[in-house]
C-alpha cells in the first residue's frame, strides 16, 4: 500500500554531514521520528485501533446493539453477495456516483483554482465566494435549498421553461435523482479547490520565469510546469475524493430523508450500511459491509500508490 | 491561461470581462445560498412557494426568534462551538503536522506499516466505529464533556490531515533540510525553522478544514453533548426542525445564515496565510 | 447458521466487550424497586424528540416536577426524530439509555424483544404510576408482543384527511360526507378535480403511504400483523394498489416525481402550501399546516376529517407516543414518579398542552377542551381525537423491525409500480416476501 512513501527519503545528492557517526545518526532519527509520532501512536492505540478491530470482529457476528453479539462466521459476507439485492443495488449506485463525480470534481476544482490564482481585483472576496457552497453543502438547510433548485417548481425548471422545455422533478425521479447529488457534490468543490490553490502558491515563480524565457506559451507552461508541480496534490485529491465519494453519506441522507429514494436510486453504500446498522439494528451486517468497502478501497489505494512513481513528482526526489 | 494574447491591447476591457464572467458564474453558484438569505428575512410562513431571492415583506423577526431558542439562545451555542472548534484546530495543526513531518522526511523502522495503517483508518466508514467509540468514551466517563470531540484531535486521529501535510511537505525541496542540517539544526530545528514556515499554506488549509468540519459537525455533539446548555450551533440548527411537530424554517434560515459568519471570517483570515504566507509564491 | 459465542477475551478487548455486552445486565442487580417504590430523589435523564415549541413545553413540565419533588434533578435530552432514534440506539448499545425514554408504538418492540425495557405493570399495581384515566384501548398501544406493558402512552396521534375547505367549496364538490369510504373518496376526488385551479391536484399520490394502507386494512377488518409476520393477504394489497392506480389514472393525483420529492416536515407538505386539495397528514399537523397556508395562500382554511372507512368500520388507528423505563435505569423510583407526575398532574398537562398528539388522560383532555383560550386548530385536533377514540379504534401491535422493514419496503414497492411499471401483483408479492423475511429475522 505504501509503494511510493518510504523509498525516496535518502536523496543521493545529499551531502552527508558526518558519515562517521552514521549508525547513531540513524538511531537518533528513528527516535526523533517516534517522538514526532508520539501523539499519533497514542491516539492509534487508545482511540482508533480498538474500535476498528472490534468492528472487524462484529462483522463476523449477529449483533443487534442490545444483546451480546453471536458469532456467525462468514455468514454476513455470504448473505451480502448472494441474498441481498439491495446491497448490489447500492454498489451500483455508488460506483456510478464515484465514476461521474470524482473526475468532474477534480477538473472543476483545478480550473477554478487556476482562475483564482491570478492577480485580479477583489481576489480574496472572490475566493471566499467560490468557497461558500461547500460550507452549506452538509447543513440541514441544504435539503430545502436543493429542492429550490432541482424540485418540480425549482429554478432549473423555470429556466428550462423559458426555452420551452417542460421539466419534471429532478429529485423525485429515479432517473435523475442521482445526477442532482452529483451536481451537489461538484457544487461543493471548495475544499478540493483550496488544496489545489495552496499547491499553486507553492510553485516557485522562477520555474515560470525560466519557462517564459524558453518561449513557452500558457498551455505549455501549464503542462510542463504547473501540472508536474501539482502532481502530489492531484494524487492526494484523486485518492481522497475517490475515498470520500465511496463513503458519501450526508448528501443522500439529507436530501432523501435517509431513505435513498426514489426507488433506491440514491441508495449509497454507506447509506444502506447505516440503514442496516441503525434502523434494522443489524450492526454485524453493517460492519461486514464496512469491511468489504475497506478491502475495495485498500486495493484501490495500493493500486494508485503503485502507479504514483510514474506520474507523481515530489520535491524530495530530484 | 484562459485568455489568449491576441486581443490583450486594452487591459481594462479584459479586466471587466473577467469580472463579468466571475460574477455571472457566482450568481449561478450562489443562488441557493442567496435564496436562503432572502428567506431568512421573510415571515416564517412565507418562506416557501417562491423562487425569488428578494423578500416581499422584510422582517427581522426570524433573527429575533431564532436567536432565543427556548430558554437558551444562540449566543451560548456560538460560544460552545467556538471553544470546541478552536481547540480542535490547535490540536489538529500541532499533532498532524508533527506526524506528517515524520512520515514525509524521516526514516524509521515500521514506517511503511505505520503509514499503511494510518491510511487504513481513513478507509473504514465511521458508522461502524461509532458504537465501540461511544462505549469507550462512556467507560472513560467522557460523555457530556467536550473531551470526545477534542482529545482525538490532539492525538492526530484524523489521517486525512496527516496525509494532506505529508503530500505538501514532500513538494518542498529536500535540499532545504540538508542545508539546515549543515547549519547544525536537529530534527526539531528543521521542523520548526524550515518545514513549518514553508508549510504555512498546508497548515492554513488544515486549520481551515478542521474549523469547518468541527463547526458543522452534528453527529459528535449529538452523541456526546446532550445537555442543551452544552449544545453547539449545529445542534441548535437541528433544533428548529422536526418531522413530528412544528418546524421553524424562518429562524432556521436566519441562524444558518449567521452560522456561516464565523466560517467565512475564519476563511478570510486563513486565506491570508494561504496567499501571503509563502515567499516563493506562484503567478503574480 | 450455527451459533457459537466467542470466548471472552478471545480478541483481547476486555474493556470494549464488557461495555458492549452490558445492555442486558438485568441479572446483576435484580431491579431494586422494580415496582417503582422507594425514595424519589437524585438524578434522572429524560429524553424526547421534537423541536422548539415541544422542547419548551417539556422543559416547563420538568421544572414543575422538580418543584414538586425537591431533591430531584432532571436532565432533558432532545433532538429531532431521526437524530433522536440514532442516538438512542447508540446509547442502548452502551446500556446508557435515559431512565425516562420516550418511544412510539412503532419502535417499541425493537427494544422489548431485546430485553431493554422494564415491564411497567408492577409499578401500576404498586400505585407508583396511575393510568386510571387512560382509555384501555389507548393504553394497549404500549404493549409488547408478549402482552406486557412497556410504554405508558401520553399522547395519541392519528392520521386525518386534511382538506383545503376553501378550495373544496370553490370546486363545487364540498367535503366528503360523514362515514365516507374509499370508493366515495375516489368519487369525491374526481368530482372536485375539474373545479380546481390550474396546476392543483385533488390529492397527493398516496398509494405508497404506509399509513393509508394501515387505514385500509383496519377498515376491512384485516390485521396488519400476526405476531412476527404480515397478517393481511396479498390480494388485499393488490386491491389497495389497484385502487390507487385507478385514482392516479383518473388524473387527480400529484405525479410520482412530485410525490418522491415531498418532504416529511408539515410546513413543506403540498396540502399545507395549497398545492393540493387534500392529503393524509397527522392530525396534530393541523396547527403548523394552517400556519403555513396562512402565509402561502392567505384566507384559505384547512379542516381535518377521519380517514375513509371500510365495510368493517372506521379506518382510523392511533399512533401513540409514551414513556418507557430501560432495564439499565438506576433510579426507578424517580423515573416512575416522573411518569406518574406527567400522566396525572393537571398543571403539567396544561403546560404541555397536547404538544405531541392528543393528551391520553381523559380528564386532561376535557380540561383542555373546556379552556376557552384553546387555539381553534388545536381544538379541532382534540375533538377529532375524541371522536376517533369513541369508535374504539383498532390498536396495531407492531413487531420488531416494523419501521425499518415495512415502511421503506412499502414505499419502494409502490414506486416500482409507478416508476417501473411493475404489475401490482408482482410488487405485492415482492413486498410480502421481503418484509416477511425481514420480520422473521428481526
Amino acid at each position: 500500500m505504501t509503494a511510493g512513501t518510504a523509498a525516496p527519503v535518502a536523496p543521493p545528492a545529499a551531502p552527508a554531514p558526518s558519515p562517521a557517526r552514521g549508525p547513531s545518526r540513524r538511531t537518533r532519527e528513528a527516535l526523533a521520528a517516534y517522538g514526532f509520532l508520539a501523539p499519533w501512536i497514542a491516539g492509534m492505540l487508545l482511540l482508533t485501533i480498538g474500535p476498528m478491530i472490534y468492528s472487524l470482529y462484529l462483522s463476523f457476528t449477529r449483533y443487534n446493539l442490545m444483546t451480546p453479539a453471536q458469532w456467525v462466521g462468514f455468514d454476513n459476507y455470504v448473505r451480502m453477495f448472494t441474498a441481498d439485492p439491495r446491497y448490489l443495488a447500492s454498489v451500483g449506485v455508488t460506483l456510478r456516483y464515484v465514476a461521474i463525480s470524482v473526475p468532474l470534481l477534480l477538473v472543476v476544482s483545478l480550473a477554478v483554482a487556476m482562475l483564482l490564482n491570478k492577480a485580479i481585483a477583489f481576489l480574496p472576496g472572490y475566493r471566499a465566494a467560490f468557497y461558500l457552497p461547500s460550507l452549506i453543502a452538509s447543513s440541514v438547510a441544504i435539503a430545502v435549498l436543493w429542492r429550490q433548485v432541482f424540485g418540480q417548481d425549482g429554478i432549473v425548471n423555470k429556466v428550462l421553461a423559458l426555452v420551452g422545455i417542460e421539466g419534471g422533478s429532478w429529485i423525485g425521479n429515479p432517473g435523475t435523482a442521482l445526477s442532482t447529488l452529483v451536481v451537489l457534490h461538484v457544487w461543493a468543490f471548495g475544499s478540493t479547490m483550496i488544496i489545489f490553490l495552496a499547491g499553486l502558491r507553492q510553485v516557485p515563480k522562477e520555474y515560470y520565469e525560466a519557462a517564459a524565457v524558453d518561449g513557452a506559451g500558457a498551455v505549455r507552461r501549464f503542462v510542463h510546469v504547473t501540472l508536474p508541480m501539482l502532481t502530489p496534490l492531484i494524487f492526494f485529491n484523486l485518492l481522497l475524493s475517490t475515498v470520500n465519494a465511496f463513503q458519501a453519506f450526508t448528501p443522500a441522507y439529507v436530501i432523501s430523508g435517509g431513505e435513498g429514494g426514489p426507488l433506491d436510486s440514491t441508495l449509497f453504500y454507506t447509506l444502506y450500511l447505516y440503514q442496516r446498522g441503525f434502523a434494522n439494528l443489524e450492526m454485524g451486517y453493517a460492519s461486514a459491509m464496512a469491511w468489504t468497502l475497506v478491502v475495495v478501497l485498500a486495493l484501490f489505494t495500493a493500486g494508485l500508490f503503485a502507479t504514483a512513481r510514474f506520474w507523481v513528482h515530489y520535491g524530495d526526489e530530484r | 491561461m484562459i485568455f489568449g494574447r491576441r486581443r490583450s491591447r486594452n487591459p481594462l476591457v479584459i479586466a471587466l470581462a473577467r469580472h463579468a464572467l466571475l460574477v455571472a458564474v457566482l450568481v449561478v453558484l450562489l443562488y441557493p445560498l442567496l435564496w436562503m438569505v432572502g428567506a431568512s428575512f421573510r415571515p416564517s410562513n412565507e418562506a416557501f412557494g417562491t423562487l425569488s431571492i428578494w423578500p416581499e415583506h422584510i422582517t427581522t423577526q426570524n433573527y429575533v426568534d431564532g436567536w432565543s431558542l427556548g430558554n437558551l439562545n444562540f449566543s451560548r451555542f456560538f460560544l460552545n462551538s467556538l471553544a470546541i472548534t478552536l481547540l480542535a484546530v490547535v490540536g489538529n495543526v500541532v499533532a498532524c503536522s508533527m506526524a506528517a513531518y515524520a512520515f514525509a522526511r524521516l526514516t524509521f523502522p515500521f514506517k511503511r506499516t505505520m503509514f499503511a495503517l494510518m491510511l487504513g483508518t481513513m478507509l473504514l466508514p465511521y458508522h461502524v466505529t461509532l458504537v465501540p467509540q461511544y462505549v469507550l468514551f462512556n467507560e472513560l466517563a467522557w460523555i457530556n464533556t467536550i473531551l470526545p470531540l477534542v482529545v482525538p484531535k490532539f492525538l492526530a486521529t484524523d489521517a486525512f490531515f496527516i496525509f494532506l501535510m505529508v503530500q505538501f511537505i514532500r513538494t518542498l525541496p529536500q535540499e532545504l533540510d540538508d542545508a539546515a542540517r549543515i547549519d547544525g539544526c536537529g530534527h526539531v530545528g528543521i521542523f520548526r525553522r524550515v518545514i513549518l514556515p514553508l508549510s504555512i499554506p498546508a497548515l492554513g488549509t488544515t486549520a481551515l478544514f478542521t474549523f469547518i468540519s468541527t463547526w458543522n459537525d452534528f453527529l459528535g455533539p449529538l452523541l456526546y453533548l446532550v445537555r442543551p446548555e452544552t449544545w453547539t450551533v449545529a445542534q441548535g440548527l437541528n433544533g428548529f426542525l422536526d418531522a413530528t411537530g412544528e418546524s421553524a424554517y424562518g429562524p432556521l434560515f436566519a441562524m444558518a445564515t449567521l452560522s456561516l459568519a464565523p466560517i467565512v471570517g475564519f476563511f478570510l483570515a486563513a486565506q491570508r496565510l494561504l496567499v501571503e504566507g509563502i515567499a516563493t509564491s506562484g503567478l503574480k | 447458521m450455527f451459533r457459537r459465542s466467542l470466548a471472552a477475551g478471545a480478541l483481547a478487548l476486555g474493556l470494549l466487550a464488557t461495555g458492549c455486552a452490558g445492555g442486558t445486565s438485568i441479572g446483576a442487580n435484580p431491579n431494586e424497586g422494580a415496582d417503582g417504590t422507594g425514595d424519589v430523589t437524585g438524578n434522572i435523564r429524560v429524553s424526547w424528540w421534537g423541536s422548539g415549541p415541544r422542547n419548551e413545553a417539556t422543559n416547563a413540565v420538568i421544572d414543575l416536577f422538580k418543584a414538586a419533588h425537591p431533591g430531584t434533578a432532571v436532565e432533558g435530552e432532545s433532538a429531532d426524530f431521526q437524530a433522536y432514534m440514532e442516538r438512542l440506539n447508540v446509547q442502548a448499545s452502551s446500556a446508557n439509555m435515559p431512565c425516562v425514554t420516550q418511544l412510539q408504538g412503532r419502535q417499541l418492540n425493537d427494544y422489548t424483544t431485546k430485553n431493554a425495557l422494564l415491564d411497567l405493570q408492577p409499578m401500576i399495581d404498586a400505585g407508583t404510576i396511575d393510568v386510571s384515566q387512560i382509555p384501555p384501548e389507548v393504553l394497549d398501544t404500549g404493549r409488547g408482543l408478549d402482552g406486557k406493558l412497556y410504554m405508558i402512552p401520553y399522547g395519541a396521534a392519528y392520521d386525518a384527511l386534511t382538506v383545503n375547505r376553501t378550495l373544496a367549496e370553490r370546486s363545487g364538490a364540498g367535503l366528503p360526507a360523514d362515514g365516507y369510504d374509499w370508493d366515495a373518496f375516489a368519487d369525491w376526488l374526481q368530482r372536485a378535480q375539474p373545479g380546481l385551479p390550474d396546476g392543483i391536484k385533488a390529492v397527493g399520490l398516496g398509494g405508497g403511504l404506509p399509513n393509508n394502507f394501515i387505514a385500509y386494512t383496519a377498515g376491512r377488518g384485516a390485521s396488519l400483523f400476526a405476531d412476527r409476520q404480515l397478517g393481511f393477504s396479498e390480494d388485499l394489497l393488490v386491491e389497495y394498489w389497484d385502487m390507487w392506480e385507478r385514482i392516479r389514472g383518473a388524473g387527480v393525483t400529484t405525479t410520482p416525481e412530485a410525490d418522491g420529492e415531498e418532504p416529511d416536515q408539515t410546513e413543506q407538505r403540498y396540502v399545507a402550501q395549497g398545492k393540493v386539495l387534500a392529503d393524509n397528514l397527522p392530525g396534530n399537523a393541523l396547527t403548523p399546516a394552517q400556519k403555513t397556508l396562512d402565509g402561502t395562500q392567505p384566507g384559505q382554511q384547512l379542516v381535518t376529517l377521519p380517514l375513509p372507512a371500510g365495510p368493517s368500520g372506521s379506518g382510523n388507528v392511533l399512533f401513540t407516543s409514551g414513556f418507557s423505563i430501560p432495564t439499565s435505569c438506576d433510579n426507578i423510583p424517580t423515573a416512575a414518579a416522573f411518569i406518574d407526575f406527567w400522566m396525572t398532574d393537571d398543571g403539567a398537562a396544561k403546560a404541555f398542552l397536547s404538544s405531541n398528539g392528543a393528551v391520553t388522560n381523559t380528564r386532561h383532555l376535557q380540561q383542555q377542551l373546556d379552556d376557552p383560550n384553546l387555539p381553534a386548530t388545536k381544538r379541532a385536533e382534540l375533538q377529532l381525537y375524541q371522536k376517533i377514540v369513541a369508535q374504539n379504534p383498532v390498536s396495531v401491535l407492531y413487531p420488531p423491525g416494523y419501521q425499518a422493514s415495512f415502511e421503506g419496503a412499502f414505499v419502494r414497492a409502490y414506486e416500482s409500480v409507478v416508476f417501473g411499471g411493475t404489475p401490482t401483483r408482482d410488487a405485492a408479492r415482492a413486498f410480502m416476501t421481503e418484509v416477511n423475511a425481514a420480520l422473521a429475522s428481526s
